[in-house]
């Protein structure tokens, strides 16, 4: 392994970027104790504006640069302003509502008054001042990023540590509550932190953009967050310094590992491995310092109170389902081939949704790795897809995916909550990076040769199996395929729901001292949640990989398990029904109404932020009060107060139940 | 597995003796040599002023603090050995203040899970609805309609924990109580924190639960009228030490209980042989906090 010094300075100028994304992340969760996943969105729209003002408008550097900072601190404001409503909301929904911020923020910077006309002209710089280190030459944004950068970091110490409102947030950080009664503002200590985070992240996407042509307007990617969260946990989420010392040790590894390694996938291997194993040495100190937070119930008020039951509304609810199924079974009769493939999409992802359903609606265990488990099973098909009888595989990649989930759900004995968030992520990029990614390897002592990856990591093609004979080759048998895997997956999850399984999974997450004095057995209970979730996104894999023929890395990027997240919130965290419901809007709307990667973007993020403020039981809220309306007015029509003889026996599944 | 969920053993309630319990925290000697014997099907109410060591002998007996001398035997067999998770395979059951409700389920959900500890039916079951998972399922479900009707909780059945009343949700608590089947129930203040008119409530319930569950039961209350109104045997503890026990009439009028605790609130003797409800029971509840 040679270092060059070079190398260790292209390294500091990359940890200082992630250090200012991760006090930026570190500033927020103090404060409102959330991961905010629009943390390097927020200063981009600042960014854009940036270029508009020096090229569009003429303006000089220094005069466009406050205009972008005063922009990017109204920006952190005004989020501050939309998020606070939901401060006594569980904080999963609140991570998921930054989601949304962050698609919303992204839409801001194709408004015509950001955008500046000519996207490709290069992000200015103030200076023309260069250095040589043996054969590297560094531009001038890199030597500005050496030097603003470590001022930026300098000047929020002092901030936090001198100023009235670093007090105030450092009692908020404390104890919320006692600081309130102290006579601490917690609300504008809170809105000035996003002031404060949306000003770091503007630096951050002034000073890494320049040299950058593409990821102008998309700064967070899934990993440069990991890599920032990773820096974060090293100060436990709440010391500054150590965040930002921790990040700039974080670029040099990864700029000497990019210098020693052959493939970025053996560089992901080992940034992922340092992740991980920086999660386990700080679970101690990140669980003492936010226990009271990670203990509060996740879903509190997001399930609804039933206000009709009885054998006519479970009449009205079974009907409406049979409705549904005969139309989505007839569909593809009448649908062109891409609808009928777009049918077939839906239903996989509604199964991807329902397997969170059942970990983070039920077990509360945030997961953001959820396609790595879809890997999991999707590379299955991949390599046994030809050897094996699909009634074989789909129950083979959901036991495999089971065990795997477990493995990355050990941590979650110790861990709780958003800490989750954090490792499932690393699981899915490494999975994704490095399994997926690398084809063959050599086993460093036998010295022999293991092909387990993608054949090809690109574009790998798979040809469809037959079912019992029948061919899955058309659109129309795949989409019925698909629809009566989802049906199947129904059925399973609402056997868990109803009969014991989903009741355990949510007492351990509210109570734990409770149910473990109950005699539920703790780890166990937990661990299978994971084993249960990993067993449908093991067998969705499956049924992905075949749907689409042609998988890649890519096919299973940790975006889509944000999306899946989205999903099941969109739709109504917990509830079974809202995890189809959410897949159809998701998955369904966007690819109807708009194919434009902006339109998709607005659906979603703008789709999430109405829903998380308005609705908190989702898409699935509105279906139950529709089917307590038709109940109602059902009732009001027949004129007997009294049900009628129920038909079914009581056993049988209930469908419709609220919640 | 723990046969905690059915009494297997078809016994009958459990007789407990506590005998020399001595519990140091540090320095401070919280119970000195305290005694006390529940015989088995009795109702024991131990009471004294705060810090008189009530809530320390509870612990003792479910685990949560070994002493440092004495015996606890339950049937002639002695506890200490035996680890709190162990103890309640024996049919020791207590109930913490409120803390084992589940504010997201449904109180049906709640007495199934009860069930479910004593009675675990696997997923894999569950999911391909073997035989014996629908029976267990079945079974259990007819335990809870029974517990649901003599608590009288029926139209709470699918609410919400989160959505009733402390009271309602204490009512919850004992159900699920029942449910578990204790040889020997362990109450802790079963009636704090809760409205005066629930509180009342309270003596006609935990004799029902008493019936219901077949069960020695030992409680720690602050509300001496309704100890006196529901127990059959009472303690009377101060500074560690058992300073009277006996029926409720003989502590009653014991006048070593008269001077440690009862002294201060002369309407609380007044009604420890027939309750009158409301007027007693306030003043007697703050007696201890000022004796």
């Amino acid at each position: 392994m040679s270092i060059p010094s070079f190398v260790l300075v292209q390294g500091v100028v990359t940890g200082l970027g992630y250090g200012l994304l991760a006090m930026g992340l570190v500033l927020i969760y103090k404060t409102n104790r959330i991961l905010n996943f629009a943390q390097g969105q927020l200063g981009v729209v600042a960014a854009v504006f940036l270029v508009k003002c020096f090229y569009d408008f003429g303006f000089n550097y220094w005069f466009s640069l406050v205009l972008a900072l005063a922009m990017a601190a109204g920006v952190g404001a005004l989020s501050e302003l939309l998020l606070r409503r939901l401060a006594n909301r569980p904080r999963v929904l609140v991570m998921v509502a930054t989601i949304g911020l962050s698609q919303v923020l992204f839409v801001f910077t194709a408004l015509p008054f950001i955008r500046p006309k000519n996207l490709y002209k290069p992000f200015p710089v103030p200076f023309d001042v260069s250095f040589h280190i043996g054969t590297y030459t560094f531009t001038p944004a890199e030597v500005m990023t050496l030097v603003v950068a470590p001022l930026v970091a300098i000047g929020l110490a002092a901030l936090v540590k001198w100023s009235t409102w670093g007090l105030s947030m450092r009692a908020m950080a404390e104890n919320r509550d006692s600081a309130r009664l102290s006579g601490v503002w917690t609300r504008r200590t809170s809105t000035m932190a996003w002031t404060v985070a949306g000003v770091l992240s503007a630096f951050t996407a002034i000073l890494t953009s320049p040299g950058q042509t593409s990821s102008l307007t998309e700064v967070l990617s899934p990993e440069l967050l990991l890599l920032a969260l990773a820096a974060a946990m090293v100060g436990a989420m709440t010391s500054l310094t150590a965040a930002f010392v921790a990040a700039i040790g974080v670029g040099v590894v990864q700029e000497i590992l990019i210098w020693n390694l052959s493939s970025t996938a053996q560089v992901d291997l080992v940034l992922f491995g340092i992740v991980m194993v920086v999660l386990l040495v700080r679970v101690a100190a990140l669980q003492t310092g936010n226990r009271r937070e990670e203990r509060s119930s996740w879903l509190e008020g997001t399930r609804t109170r039933l206000r009709t039951q009885g054998a006519l509304r479970r009449r009205v609810g079974s009907t409406g389902v049979w409705v549904a199924l005969v139309v989505a079974a007839l569909a593809p009769l009448v649908l062109s081939t891409g609808r009928t493939y777009l049918l077939s999409q839906i239903c996989i992802y509604a199964v991807i949704a329902l397997s969170m359903t059942v970990l983070t609606g039920w077990a509360g265990q945030v997961s953001l790795g959820q396609f790595g488990l879809v890997a999991v099973g999707a590379l299955l098909a991949a390599h046994l897809g030809t050897r094996l009888p699909l009634v074989v595989l789909l129950p083979l990649a959901g036991v495999v995916t089971a065990v795997v989930a477990v493995l990355i759900g050990l941590p979650a004995l110790r861990v709780r909550g958003l800490y989750l968030a954090v490792s499932t992520l690393a699981f899915n990029l490494w999975f994704m990076g490095s399994v997926l990614g690398t084809t063959c390897w050599d086993v460093p002592l036998v010295h022999r040769r293991l092909c387990t990856g993608l054949p090809n990591p690109q574009s790998t093609l798979l040809a469809r199996p037959s079912l019992f004979g029948l061919s899955l080759g058309s659109e129309r048998a795949f989409a019925w395929f698909s629809l009566g895997i989802l049906v199947l997956s129904l059925l399973m999850v609402r056997l868990w729901r109803d009969r014991g399984v989903a009741r355990r999974l949510m007492a351990v997450r509210d109570n734990e001292t409770g149910a473990g004095a109950m005699g539920i057995p703790l780890a166990r209970t937990k661990l299978l949640a994971f084993a249960l979730s990993g067993f449908i996104a093991g067998y969705a894999g499956v049924c992905l990989a075949f749907a689409t023929e042609r998988i890649s890395t890519a096919t299973f990027d940790p975006t889509y398990s944000v999306l899946v997240v989205s999903m099941v919130v969109i739709g109504g965290l917990g509830d079974i029904d809202g995890a189809v419901l959410g897949a159809i809007y998701l998955v369904g709307l966007p690819a109807m109404f708009g194919t434009t990667s902006t339109i998709q973007f607005l659906t979603s993020g703008l789709g999430l932020l109405v829903f998380i403020l308005y609705l908190p039981g989702g898409l699935a809220e509105l279906l139950h009060r529709l089917a307590d309306v038709v109940t109602l007015s059902l009732e009001r029509l027949g004129g007997h107060g009294a049900d009628p003889p129920s038909d079914t026996p009581v056993e049988a599944v209930t469908p419709q139940v609220v919640g | 597995m723990s046969p905690a969920g059915e009494r297997a053993d078809g016994r009958g309630p459990a007789r407990l003796e506590l005998d020399g319990v001595v519990v140091d925290f540090g320095g401070v000697r919280a119970v000195a040599g305290a005694g006390l014997v529940a015989e088995p099907g009795a109702i024991v109410g131990l009471i004294g002023p705060n810090g008189s060591g009530k809530t320390t002998m509870l612990d003792v007996v479910s685990g949560l603090v070994t002493p440092a001398e004495g015996s606890v035997r339950l049937d002639g067999v002695s506890l200490v050995e035996y680890l709190p998770e162990e103890r309640s395979a024996l049919g020791l059951v207590r109930s913490f203040q409120d803390c084992r409700l589940f504010p997201e389920l449904t109180v049906e959900e709640v007495l199934l899970l009860t069930l479910d500890a004593g009675r675990p039916v696997g997923v894999v079951s569950t999911t391909l609805q073997a035989p014996w998972a629908r029976r267990s399922e079945r079974s259990k479900r007819r335990a809870v309609d029974e517990v649901v009707g003599s608590f009288g909780i029926d139209r709470f059945r699918r609410h919400q924990i989160a959505h009733l009343s402390t009271g309602t949700r204490r009512v919850v608590d004992l159900a699920s109580v029942v449910l578990a089947r204790p040889r020997l129930l362990l109450l802790d203040e079963p009636t704090a924190g809760i409205a005066q008119r629930e509180a009342e409530a309270f003596v006609p319930l935990l004799r029902r639960l008493h019936e219901l569950a077949d069960t020695t039961i030992v409680l720690v209350e602050h509300d001496v009228p309704l100890v006196f109104a529901l127990c059959t045997h009472v303690v009377m503890m101060e500074t560690g030490s058992v300073v009277s026990s006996g029926t409720p009439d003989q502590v009653a009028a014991d006048p070593r209980a008269l001077a440690a605790y009862l002294g201060a609130s002369a309407e609380a003797l007044a009604v420890s042989g027939a309750p009158v409800p409301g007027a007693g029971g306030t003043g007697s509840r703050s007696s201890p906090d000022r004796p």
